[in-house]
């Protein structure tokens, strides 16, 4: 079996990737639930999730691992759906490096190369060329043994663009590794996406990564998608309660809503009213019902600030933390409210056990039907 | 492993054991192996250089009477021809106990472990029951037409190295399966996504990575066979003595303790030089599983 891959000097540009109406059960188990999801030709996407949300079953069916109960998946014009692993060319880097422990750097490296057939000194010159690329020029003699855990991660990398698949897929590839060395190798990774041009699918719990890593994010949760959009629109706009929760911190307070006309009245446990613009309700209100007011502690300022909307907490702890200051409160119906002011705040007034005065600016106010546990 | 030069034993939670500890659990097994191991290989070979008096004239009649160099040459060759069908056949069940789970892995590992429960000696008169003139392999080829003479099967260096191999065989199917039961399975997928077809998967991957296990296997059976006595004096031709036999014919007919301590000297010298060789290559620590 011989895979083309392009010739030498030619960019390899990465795939367009569409998973229609995919779903994988494990006997009673529904893994991943009529996923739909587009990934357009050298764009980074990030498959975020809480653990056996269905992440990995989504990979592994692009992978070839394991076959869908239904749907299909194609990558650029092929439908791969139900392609063998070693016949679908695509790149792949596990979380645990997987770099053959009896074969030298080099060699690993080649071995996609190998094959495919591609000549001896042809496949080692390719080879330390990748390995140049992930800045490891020169560690080809030694074995993987003898790396370091990010060493052998970039090896990996290596070892997975040699052949210039056009989609390179990743399950938690930096888990492994301590905090640093995770952030440098989100750099690099990022870099080699930019280089190559190569369609990314990056499967992380990881969300900060997700969000500076990705430039689109899809959000899982039992085998379906939440949402799927760009870093800043997850978190400034999430779709439903559940990513709202999920992304970042977020306030939730449990309310009554009324929409009428342009307006929304929402009535707040203290028994206060509010008239907030249609465009906070994220998802369409009917009538009268319970509803969850979301706001980001960021957003809450400290005082009247007379853009918005004042309420007042009882301050249970404030935690400095340099930069900004988390305040820790609750309202008279001693719903938790999280609030983060900026270093310079004044935060002499703030004694514990005494009520400090907030504002909400008007904009800052999310509306979702349902209620906060 | 740098910090593991003083005492490589702990507990269960991470703290070392004291060195009164240590000897407390190894003591019992080291007195053992001292009295019923080293004490009596050393009086057997203090034996061979020092009876009658200080001399090499047993080792010299070994290797003098060509009858008896036969035996030993004949020793090492059978124990080879089992290793290496131990390793044939034994392959394909451990690779095919590492794939499978649930109730039909639970049957092959009781086939492979249930002989063990049983003596050597059932098995080897199970064997000489079959191989007997009118035993069920010779009705068998008779009644397919293959021969129409029953074949002599009993008493022949044949018989020996099939039932040896039997006898050996979970010791070798058991740390094969073990190696490979070790790989992760995400090498496997690595090789497929690299391209690799299940084919080269085997040979690329999962054969060289067995390895260990095989040696480990190997290993093992050689030298359990070298000293194989049962089978060999059971099955065995008289005139085709292998080392065990000779050794208890000298010491319990001719009584010659000298030259029967002379041929352990020869053997255990094999046995050490094998070791060695072994050990160089093939590091111990890794054929116990250590990880490097
Ligand atoms: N081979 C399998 N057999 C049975 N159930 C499985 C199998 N693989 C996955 N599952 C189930 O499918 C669901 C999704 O699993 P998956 O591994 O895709 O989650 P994930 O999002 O990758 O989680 P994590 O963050 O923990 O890796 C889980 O409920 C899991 O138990
Ligand atoms: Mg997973």
């Amino acid at each position: 079996m011989n895979v083309n891959y392009p010739s030498d000097k030619v960019q390899a540009a990465g795939a367009a990737v569409r998973i229609r109406r995919l779903e994988k059960r494990f006997q009673s188990v529904i893994a991943v639930d009529g996923v739909d999801i587009d990934v357009s030709a050298g764009e980074f996407l990030a498959l975020l999730g809480p653990s056996g949300s269905g992440k990995t079953t989504i990979l592994m069916s692009v992978a070839g691992f394991e076959f869908p109960t239904s749907g299909s998946i194609s990558v650029g014009t092929e439908d791969l759906t139900y392609v063998p692993a070693n016949k679908r060319n695509l790149g792949m880097v596990f979380q645990n490096y997987t770099l053959f422990p009896h074969m030298s750097v080099l060699d690993n490296v080649a071995f996609p190369l190998k094959m495919r057939g591609v000549p001896k000194a042809e496949r080692y010159a390719r080879a330390e060329e990748a390995l140049a690329t992930v800045r490891l020029a020169g560690y080809g003699s030694r074995h993987p043994n003898q790396l370091s855990g990010g060493q052998q991660q970039r090896v990996a990398l290596a070892r997975a663009i040699v052949y210039r698949p056009r989609v390179l897929l990743m399950d938690e590839p930096l888990s492994a590794l301590d905090k640093n060395l995770r952030e440098e190798m989100q750099l690099e990774i990022k870099r080699l996406h930019a280089e190559l041009g190569i369609t990314v699918i990056f499967v992380t719990h990881d969300q900060s990564e997700a969000l500076t890593m990705a430039d689109r994010v899809a959000v899982l949760k039992d085998g379906r998608i939440q949402q799927i959009g760009p870093s800043r629109e997850l978190y400034e706009r999430p779709a439903n309660l559940f990513t709202a929760g999920f992304i970042g911190e977020m306030n939730f307070i449990n309310v009554t809503a009324e929409g009428s006309g342009g307006n929304i009245s929402v009535l707040l446990p203290s028994g206060e009213r509010w008239q907030l613009p249609a465009s906070a309700a994220v998802e369409p209100l009917t009538g009268c019902q319970k509803a969850v007011l979301a706001v980001r502690p960021e957003r809450l300022q400290l005082g009247d600030a007379h853009n918005g909307f004042t309420f007042r907490v009882k301050v249970d702890d404030v935690v400095y933390a340099g930069s900004a200051s988390l305040l820790i409160g609750t309202l008279p119906d001693s719903t938790e409210i999280r609030a983060r002011l900026p270093g310079a705040s004044d935060l002499s007034a703030l004694a514990l056990g005494s009520t400090a005065v907030f504002t909400i600016p008007k904009e800052a106010i999310l509306l979702y039907p349902g209620a906060a546990q | 492993m740098t910090t593991a030069t003083r005492s490589r034993f702990w507990h269960s939670d991470g703290r070392r054991l004291s060195g009164l500890a240590t000897l407390l659990l190894l003591l019992p097994f080291f007195a053992i192996i001292a009295f019923v191991f080293i004490y009596p290989l050393a009086q057997l070979l203090f034996i061979s250089f020092f009876e009658p008096k200080p001399t090499l004239d047993n080792y010299a009649r070994v290797v003098a009477n060509p009858v008896y160099t036969r035996v030993l040459l004949r020793t090492l060759w059978t124990a080879m021809l089992v290793t290496g069908l131990s390793v044939i056949l034994g392959f394909p069940v451990a690779y095919y106990m590492s794939r499978v789970r649930g109730a039909l892995a639970a049957l092959v590992g009781v086939c492979v472990i249930l002989p063990l429960w049983s003596s050597v000696l059932v098995r080897t008169a199970a064997w000489s029951f079959l191989f007997q003139r009118e035993g069920l392999i010779n009705s068998a080829l008779m009644a397919v037409g293959v021969t129409s003479e029953p074949i002599k099967l009993l008493y022949t260096q044949g018989a020996v190295v099939i039932a040896m191999t039997h006898v050996l065989l979970p010791f070798m199917i058991l740390p094969i399966y073990g190696t490979l039961r070790s790989i992760p399975n995400d090498y496997m997928r690595a090789a497929a996504v690299l391209g690799a077809t299940r084919l080269r998967t085997f040979t690329e991957v999962i054969l060289p990575l067995s390895m260990s296990g095989v040696a480990s296997g190997s290993l093992l059976v050689f030298l359990t066979a070298l000293g194989f006595f049962i089978t060999p004096a059971l099955l065995g031709s008289p005139q085709e003595l292998m080392v065990a036999t000779l050794v208890s014919q000298q010491i319990r007919e001719v009584l010659d303790w000298p030259f029967a301590s002379a041929l352990v000297g020869v053997l255990t010298l094999f046995v050490t030089l094998l070791a060695l060789i072994f050990s160089k290559t093939l590091r111990f620590d890794r054929l116990m599983g250590a990880q490097t």
